[in-house]
């Protein structure tokens, strides 16, 4: 058996599935295919989700959306939109960075991913909205976890599970997203000129107080170009802080932080549409639109990203310039790594950094090569790989489902 | 005790003398006299009692590791323990069990404002966390009721919610790591101060496991900046639907509360007959609505819930006017336990929950039980996020009345189920639901889990016999018991 199989059905994913496990058949799972995240594989076999899509049930005043997993992800964020709600966790555009054009993909490839955007740290990333789903897993069984409320502890919370497995345990049919209502208002206090220490400084100082920020991200002088906002000066680096509530809310934090940091020398406020647009563009990577080098995002504690932006992004005695942002307040550093040496040592250089100050790092964009033989997450522990092995095994006894995907041989 | 129980080992019975011998070699506070470990019998699920082999109770991690290694290569089971706080007996020893308590894992360890969280101890009491870094404004969301007493590590693995959970999620939205200990000894840590980690999300795997996966040795939590300013709104209705509109129509309009409650008829009254909290006592239904969030921002909303509730033709409405005010909003509320305590010698706490616009639904279907069933009800729910607790009174001097308390709050849970809610939205599985676990999983779902809990315990020896079921049938025992008001921690309001 070989070839592409486009299921129309649950129960058509379950059929192949067991069929597949029965010839030892390994299968590439795809829904747009829009993401090259995770590692190179070749499969026999390909199940394309196309046809596993379409909104099954809208509660707005549940806060929740039920839709088969590869629905369009834009759909599902203009459906909400329509009743002035949205997904808390920023869904992320990833067409940019891969096809230099917008393309969000589907919601199964998002989950598949985990992939959170700029409101992460303070509404949590997918993970945490994704309330329940249906899938099968590599023996073809239909299994389901979580439910539509919010509040749920009836046995293991398996969405956290598949959130973030690439795939690798199973074949996600149904799933089912917590909501949020749209703010009704938002602002971006912008600060210019800072570098990165004062940056890392000045997210600290905001984070302690109780304005609520929603976005708080710092793109230094040599990646800023790429905006084009009338109220934006895009010369000098930039630290955005977003806030959102009811307008008069709004004006007054801002004024609020206005007050906090009135010894800078120039600030700016970008306004509701200017300040969407703005994180809509940060958010979506455009930074990196098209790039043909490594991108690469590492999950850090907030005070050791100034320490990870001397080592890899930008200190010009020792001749290191990769454009870079922050985001997550100081908790994530998005990296391009230029002129990529044969010996990926500036990776496994980020690889030893992540290990020893317990941070995480992910390549999103690399080439053929290193995606074929390279690991693009840190590098989990013995123990950890062991037990990584053991789990995907409970789900799919064969590793029949994406085989490889996250770690060779798992 | 009429619940199954996995079998007892004999070999492990039979061995008891030894197991006590080799353990003292590992750990230097090994309880295993009578009176010793009579008080870890039992937790908050006070029905059930069940006397370990011993007790230990480790200090270091090295120590957990080397007492689940042991245990490990000699086929002991071993069963963790928080506070014992927990309602749903997920920390009811068994007659061949280890039982190892964290309690001496009572330390903060560091406090790190920076990075805006905690690193903690298991046995630190949720309370602890904020109370460590209230002095500068902090706080760690998640309020289970019994927060004065139940441990941080008992959280992860209940996944522990609290009132305000629509807003600030629960345990699990707000665990950046852990560190823990496998069955085989192995220590594993996971997360950290940084928010994403590596592979799969064994964090959120492990919060609300109920302790079958791991035992919890180091907890990492986030911890917020409290609110400029708290306010709460209290509003009676004729009819809960009426209620459940207005509830249905402050999310439509675009507000998260911080939390939502709603009383019915018979707690109204119960409550404020106990706690003199001001209630209006002639409205079906009474919904306390807790704003929070910038000053401005909260008298905005405040404005907008009275006029929503206007809509949805409230006949009471009251906005706190003080501090002092929204806490007695909240003081009925918080003495539910204790008042249904003096109206009735018993009575079980069920932990459904249902979606929100069901809920006249279900309490009209409750309300019918309690009639087929001659048992008095009365009923809180968080309605932010759809959790349900329905308080089942019976007279336990009267046997006949306890098989019927224990069938209407099967019944109920069921009910949630069927209306597209769950068996429990905070209290855990346990013991208590475990025989309801085939009203929501058919056999794939449970085999799945059960070949999970393999991937990290293959000898099925870490809390055995929670949460899934034994036998492949779904039988109705056991629910929280309270006699006479008095529970095993009476003074620590539930629900």
């Amino acid at each position: 058996m070989s070839g592409v199989f486009q299921p129309a059905n649950e129960s058509q994913i379950s059929d192949f599935i067991r069929d597949s496990a029965k010839s030892n058949n390994p299968i590439e799972v795809v829904g747009y295919n829009t993401k090259a995240i995770g590692r190179y594989i070749q499969c026999s076999q390909t199940l394309d989700l196309s046809k596993i899509k379409g909104i099954v049930e809208y509660m707005p005043e549940e806060l929740y959306i039920k839709v088969c997993a590869n629905t369009s992800m834009l759909e599902v964020m203009d459906l909400l939109k329509s009743k002035k709600q949205m997904l808390g966790f920023e869904p992320v555009d990833y067409g940019y960075l891969y096809y230099g054009k917008s393309n969000y993909g589907s919601v199964g490839g998002a989950i598949g991913c985990n992939l959170s955007g700029s409101r992460r740290f303070k509404a949590g990333a997918l993970r945490d909205h994704l309330l329940g789903f249906r899938a099968v897993n590599g023996s073809g069984e239909i299994i389901k976890s979580g439910g539509t409320v919010v509040k749920n502890v009836t046995g293991y919370d398996l969405s956290k599970l598949v959130a973030g497995s690439y795939g690798t345990l199973s074949v996600l049919s149904e799933v089912v997203l917590k909501v949020l209502p749209e703010p009704e208002y938002s602002e971006t206090f912008i600060i210019y000129n800072l570098d990165s220490l004062q940056a890392i400084n000045a997210f600290s100082k905001v984070m302690k107080t109780s304005l609520e920020i929603s976005g708080a991200c710092y793109f230094p002088k040599n990646n800023i170009n790429f905006f084009r906002l009338n109220d934006l000066d895009n010369t000098h680096s930039v630290l955005a802080l977003r806030v959102e509530g009811p307008k008069k809310s709004v004006i007054e934090r801002v004024s609020s932080l206005q007050s906090i940091f009135k010894e800078m020398k120039k600030t700016t406020i970008l306004e509701l549409y200017q300040s969407k647009l703005f994180w809509k563009i940060a958010s979506n990577l455009e930074c990196f639109s098209n790039s043909p080098n490594v991108v690469a995002k590492i999950s850090l504690a907030p005070t050791d990203a100034n320490s990870f932006v001397k080592q890899f992004c930008d200190d010009s005695i020792i001749g290191i310039n990769n454009k870079y942002f922050i985001d997550w307040a100081g908790g994530l550093v998005w990296i391009e790594i230029d002129n990529l040496d044969p010996s990926y040592l500036i990776i496994e250089k980020i690889k030893k950094f992540c290990t020893q100050s317990n941070a995480h790092m992910t390549i999103v964009k690399s080439n053929m090569t290193y995606r074929s033989t390279g690991s693009f997450l840190t590098s989990a522990s013995d123990d950890l790989k062991s037990l990584t092995s053991r789990i995907k095994k409970s789900f799919d006894p064969k590793s029949i489902l994406n085989p490889g995907k996250m770690y060779a041989g798992i | 005790m009429t619940l199954q129980m996995p079998q007892a080992d004999e070999l492990v019975l039979n061995n008891k003398e030894n197991i006590i011998l080799d353990l003292k070699k590992i750990s230097s506070n090994v309880l295993f006299e009578n009176e010793e470990i009579t008080p870890y019998e039992t937790d908050g699920l006070t029905a059930y009692k069940q006397k370990p082999i011993a007790v230990v109770l480790p200090e270091t991690t090295d120590e957990v590791s080397k007492v689940l290694s042991y245990c490990f290569n000699n086929n002991v089971k071993v069963v963790p323990r928080g506070a014992g706080t927990g309602l749903s007996g997920g920390a009811l020893p068994l007659q061949d069990c280890i039982l190892v308590g964290l309690g001496k894992f009572n330390k903060i360890l560091e406090t790190d404002f920076e990075n805006r969280c905690v690193v903690a101890q298991p046995g630190v009491t949720n309370l602890a966390i904020t109370n460590a870094v209230q002095h500068e404004g902090f706080y760690y969301a998640p309020d289970p009721s019994s927060q004065i007493a139940c441990s941080i590590g008992g959280n992860i693995a209940e996944n522990s919610g609290g009132v305000h959970s629509l807003k600030y999620g629960t345990t699990t939205n707000n665990v950046l790591g852990v560190e823990m200990v496998l069955m085989d000894g192995t220590v594993l840590r996971i997360g950290g101060k940084n928010l994403d980690s590596e592979g799969y999300d064994l964090l959120g795997l492990i919060t609300g496991s109920e302790g079958l996966l791991g035992v919890i040795t180091e907890v990492t939590v986030k911890i917020l900046k409290k609110p400029q300013s708290v306010r709460a709104v209290l509003i009676g209705f004729d009819t809960i639907e009426d209620s459940g509109n207005c509830v249905a129509d402050i999310i439509s309009k675009g507000i998260v509360p911080a939390g939502m409650e709603i009383m019915d008829r018979p707690l109204i009254k119960a409550t404020d007959d106990y706690a003199k909290a001001g209630y209006p006592r002639d409205v079906e239904s009474l919904l306390i609505v807790e704003l929070d969030g910038t000053e401005s921002e909260v008298d905005i909303l405040i404005e907008k819930v009275l006029e929503i509730s206007k809509a949805n033709k409230a006949s009471y409405h009251r906005a706190s006017a003080s501090d002092e005010e929204r806490l007695r909003f909240w003081k009925g509320r918080k003495a539910a336990f204790p008042a249904l305590g003096v109206i009735s010698p018993d009575y079980i706490c069920m932990d459904g929950s249902i979606p929100r616009n069901k809920l006249a639904d279900v309490l009209g279907e409750i309300y019918k039980m309690s009639k087929k069933y001659g048992l008095g009800v009365a009923n809180c729910f968080h309605a932010g996020d759809g959790n349900l607790h329905p308080l089942i009174m019976y007279d336990s001097n009267n046997p006949k009345e306890l098989k019927k308390a224990e069938e209407f709050g099967a019944d109920i849970l069921k009910y949630c189920v069927k209306v597209g809610g769950v068996l429990t939205g905070e209290h855990g599985v346990g013991i208590e639901k475990r025989d309801l676990m085939c009203e929501m999983f058919n056999d794939n779902d449970i085999q799945q889990q059960l070949r999970l809990k393999k991937a990290f315990d293959d000898k099925n020896l870490l809390n055995p016999g929670k949460v899934y079921p034994i036998l492949h049938r779904c039988a109705e025992e056991g629910r929280i018991h309270i006699h006479k008001g008095k529970t095993k921690f009476p003074d620590l309001p539930r629900f």
